[in-house]
């Protein structure tokens, strides 16, 4: 069971940036986004995502998966926030919306306002998972530890994040082992119980061995680091980074970004933007 | 020694950042992401899962620690998400919420040390009460816009989430602590 992200944008415009340049521009424009529901920034947003995303050259057929779950559960989320609010929307009133149709069965009004809303939330998290993506499989496996203590966490915890980068393959392989060790005894995970308990208790013969193994082979990595003197005093890594002029210029992109549309958000120029057109079809 | 003193040592010394915790929060952390794998979407709800790999969570943060928990939810719930392609920061406070679940399991899991005698009624307990505190922090999806308001934050997110996660927990964490336990001690530490 290989769960481990590989290195798949490898040699990529993007991948040759300095690993923080992708961590602290995800972080900028989360905050960014976070802040727009006007569908005409969203779309400059989303454009600008695309562009980063490109830039890692991640092959289409390699993510594939992660593109459809991201876009099942966007839908997901749009379409139980329409349900349970029964249409209604933060900040309009029932007679200021629009109302296009109602949905069969469930009679809920789907307004101009609440389908531009459905299109913003697309436009929202699919360009955060755009801007976040590169992050497993444009980073090299080896520059996470450096990334993060460079970023100002501890370096104990800089290390942590490392390891736990390192111990996802072995686990994933584990979990194999196990699954297969427990199919010989008769065991089918795939055949899950049908309610949530059945479905739980079908995996404790996975989980219970899979942890207790991982717990105890963790001995090994704790005492070859204690020999090494790992906590004694602060640590280097062998691997150096610095900012170029290009990863400079790729943060004061994202840092401008997020001080526009901040700016943009205090004056009240982020909220809900209805395009003409829906209205006049609400209306016609 | 008195309990009282005993209490405290043990309080102050689950704050201790030792290799042992470094190894342990990463192992649980890669564990969460690996074994996250098992999720069961559950229907009628705005993005939350039935992971029963959640009680890796509960028990790593009641088994060695506040900051093991804390690590394991945060890092690997962010893990788990970049894994499946949601993206390592899309639902950070989601994953915060799961990271103040693992840190709460390790906190409780000490104070109740005194009251509670039976220790896998006391993981089941900690577990419990950190999933029900721990993941208020998900009410910050009004703030964030994914959640309309707070009564889908609290229909669509927070029941769901507090109810699978909890069945999911007070079942498996005392399982798990229950496994640990005799291993814990044949190997002396």
């Amino acid at each position: 069971m290989n769960v481990a992200p590989r290195y798949l944008g490898r040699g990529s415009w993007l991948a040759r940036r300095d690993p923080r340049v992708l961590l602290v521009s995800l972080a900028l424009f989360v905050f960014t986004v976070v802040q727009v529901w006007d569908l005409r920034i969203l779309l400059v947003l989303a454009a600008v995502a695309a562009v980063y995303y490109r830039s890692a050259a991640i092959p289409f057929e390699a993510v594939r998966v992660q593109w459809a779950y991201i876009g099942f559960f966007i839908t997901f989320v749009v379409v139980v926030n329409t349900l349970i609010t029964g249409g209604e929307l933060r900040g309009y009133t029932e007679d200021e919306l629009h109302v296009l149709f109602h949905l069969p069965l469930f009679g809920t009004p789907i307004s101009a306002e609440s389908l531009t809303y459905a299109i913003a939330q697309f436009l929202r998290f699919g360009s955060m998972a755009a801007v976040g993506l590169p992050i497993a499989y444009a980073i090299a496996p080896g520059d996470i530890g450096p990334a993060f203590a460079r970023l100002g966490v501890p370096y104990k915890f800089a290390y942590a994040m490392e390891l736990t980068f390192r111990f996802i393959p072995s686990l994933g392989a584990d979990m194999q082992t196990t699954i297969d060790a427990q199919r010989l005894r008769g065991y089918e995970w795939e055949k899950r119980g049908r309610t949530p308990v059945g479905k739980l208790t079908r995996t404790v013969p996975l989980i219970t061995p899979v942890t207790m193994n991982a717990i105890v082979g963790a001995e090994d990595t704790i005492d070859a680091m204690d020999l090494r003197g790992f906590g004694t005093q602060r640590r280097t890594w062998l691997r150096q980074l610095a900012y170029d002029a290009v990863d400079r210029a790729v943060l004061a992109g994202f840092v401008g970004l997020l001080v526009v549309v901040t700016y943009l958000s205090f004056t009240g120029r982020t909220d809900l933007w209805v395009p003409e057109v829906l209205i006049s079809l609400a209306e016609g | 020694m008195s309990s009282t003193v005993l209490q405290e040592d043990r309080s102050s010394a689950m704050w201790e950042v030792t290799t042992r915790v470094i190894v342990y929060a990463a192992i649980g952390a890669a564990l969460y992401g690996v074994l996250a794998f098992f999720s069961i979407l559950i229907p009628g709800t705005a993005n939350v899962s039935v992971r029963p790999a959640f009680a890796i969570v509960t028990f790593f943060g009641f088994a060695f620690g506040p900051i093991v928990g804390f690590f394991t939810g945060f890092v690997g719930n962010m893990i788990a998400d970049q894994i499946s392609g949601w993206g390592l920061l899309t639902s950070w406070n989601w994953s915060l919420a799961n990271g103040l679940v693992g840190l709460l399991a390790g906190v409780f899991g000490v104070w109740l040390a005194s009251s509670i005698s039976n220790r896998l009624l006391r993981a089941a307990v900690a577990s419990a009460a950190a999933i029900v505190i721990g993941f208020l922090f998900v009410f910050t999806d009004i703030w964030l816009g994914t959640a309309d308001d707070a009564s889908v934050a609290l229909t669509a997110n927070y029941l769901p989430v507090v109810v699978s996660n909890l069945i999911a927990s007070v079942i498996l964490t005392p399982i798990l602590v229950a496994a640990w336990d005799p291993i814990q001690e044949s190997m002396g530490r």
